[in-house]
């Protein structure tokens, strides 16, 4: 009898150690809460990584792959008084350099006259998601830290970034959980297939700017080409839908260059990752069906023709993207 | 048996000083192995069990096969003429390595070839619309009974002409 009680006795004091936690448990804050903390987190690490992208000095060797082509390349970022420099040149094959300089980007190729263009946009290959305005892009995309692992060497973290609609990519980011430079990028469809992959095989900093980037940086540049082609300075057609986040930052009617064409309508969009160019012109030659999409890794080409109008769209988007807003396009009136 | 289970967990609790008890576990063996276990898992229940090993001993078990197997241990050594055998197979393996080697070159070297003609030589001055450390993306339109060559031809290079364009006005976009 004594042992029953003594059995009891132990029971109840069992369930007294347990209950606190169950408690606690229910008190832990509502699991909408706790997502949103999430993303607090994922934020501060991809902001930690936007920093290093643009304030560190170090050497990148990395690997591009779509569609079973792969080439390896090299960055080596510094910085100089301030400003940014970066060098890129593709290791394989004929000598191909790009170097970009305070408001300037100069294109070296083995073999033909080098030259210069002027713009402020970071060309460099990260630079579209290590640039873009995480706390912004919250509306656009979901951001969940998706575990640990390693890469080139180093521990790194991966955070997805998950589109909230299907009119764009997914990205999977991998950094570097010590300088918190990016050292991998999967651009991933809705069916989560590896469309495209960046991946860092070296990974070298330095507290001091690499001494021959320094040099590179007082070197003179090349003639900088101001490709004036434009006939308009807007475009004849109009856009009704744009995918959430996209923005039109450009448009006009202009020659397609390097090529001596009939002006085509030109309107450029940007969500802050991806740019796309629309093509509207006349149809030239008539294709055996009204659409055509051609596709590379995460990049698709896509042709409409509908009466004697063309319209193509080129970017980084899927192809429901492309096709509504092809269908949105419209005279300007 | 069940009435002096029901005792000796009250005699292990302080319980019960019924001498007949104690006489009863020292002369029975089960019960002597019951009061341990009672005992043991007394301690457990209080965490008193100071990390005590609940693990059965088996090393008794465990040296007794060991003495049995001692019986094959003169198998060590290996008979002469397996390592005759040995050799051929490292030169055969050898000649694979080295076929497999030079089937490496050809492909290098067919790739360095293929490097080489794939620049474009015909147009002067090329602006290199390949992405600043992206991808190119070649493009071509696969033939369909319904076009002719020309178009075919004519189409590609609007394609050509659009994707050129496009990744300079990336490159030129301030």
């Amino acid at each position: 009898m004594k042992c029953r009680l003594f059995l009891v006795a132990l029971c109840s004091l069992m369930s007294l150690l347990v209950a606190p936690k169950l408690i606690a448990s229910t008190e832990i804050v509502s699991t909408e809460e706790v997502d949103s903390q999430t993303q607090e987190t994922a934020i501060s690490y991809l902001n930690k990584m936007k920093q290093a992208y643009t304030q560190l000095n170090y050497e990148l060797v990395y690997l591009n792959t779509a569609q079973n082509q792969i080439e390896p390349k090299r960055l080596i970022h510094g910085v100089v008084d301030g400003k940014r420099i970066a060098y890129f040149s593709f290791l394989n094959g004929a000598m191909r350099e790009t170097l970009q300089f305070d408001g300037k980007i100069s294109f070296y190729q083995q073999g033909n006259q080098a030259y210069s263009f002027a713009t402020q946009r970071d060309q460099s290959i990260f630079a579209n998601i290590a640039n873009f305005d995480f706390v912004k892009g919250n509306k656009s995309y979901e951001y969940i830290v998706i575990g640990k692992g390693r890469i080139a060497g180093k521990k790194a973290i991966a955070i997805r970034m998950v589109s909230k609609d299907n009119y764009r990519y997914s990205y999977i980011v991998w950094l570097d959980l010590n300088s918190y430079l990016p050292l991998r990028l999967d651009v991933i469809n809705k069916s989560n297939l590896i469309l495209e992959q960046t991946m860092v095989v070296s990974l070298i900093t330095s507290d001091q700017i690499n001494p021959w980037l320094k040099q590179l940086s007082t070197q003179t540049k090349p003639e900088v080409l101001h490709l004036v082609t434009a006939t308009a300075k807007v475009a004849q057609w109009d856009v009704d839908w744009l995918p959430k986040g996209f923005e039109i930052v450009k448009g006009d009617q202009h020659k397609l260059m390097m090529h001596d064409t009939d002006p085509v309508s030109y309107i450029m969009l940007d969500d802050g990752i991806s740019l796309v160019s629309i093509y509207i012109s006349n149809v030239k030659t008539r294709l055996a069906e009204q659409q055509r999409v051609i596709k590379r890794g995460g990049t698709l080409i896509y042709t409409k023709q509908q009466d004697n109008v063309e319209v193509n769209i080129i970017g980084q988007i899927p192809l429901e993207t492309a096709e509504r807003i092809a269908a949105s396009i419209k005279p300007v009136r | 048996m069940k009435e002096y289970s029901q005792n000796l967990s009250s005699f292990i609790d302080n319980e019960n000083d019924d001498k007949d008890i104690i006489n009863k576990v020292l002369e029975d063996a089960e019960l002597q192995q019951q009061f341990s276990r009672y005992q043991l898992i007394g301690d457990v229940l209080r965490d008193e069990s100071n990390g005590l090993d609940l693990r059965v001993d088996i090393t008794d078990s465990v040296m007794a096969a060991i003495e049995n197997e001692k019986q094959d241990d003169n198998v060590v050594t290996l008979p002469q003429k397996k390592d005759k055998k040995v050799v051929p197979f490292m030169k055969r393996f050898g000649q694979y390595a080295i076929a497999a080697s030079v089937a490496g070159v050809v492909v290098v070297s067919s790739l360095m070839i293929n490097q080489e003609t794939s620049s474009d030589p015909s147009v002067v001055p090329v602006l290199n619309t390949v992405p600043f450390g992206g991808t190119a993306a070649p493009v071509s339109l696969q033939a369909t009974p319904k076009q002719t060559q020309h178009d075919i031809k004519e189409r590609n290079e609007r394609l050509d002409a659009l994707l050129k364009d496009h990744q300079l006005q990336l490159q030129t976009q301030p």
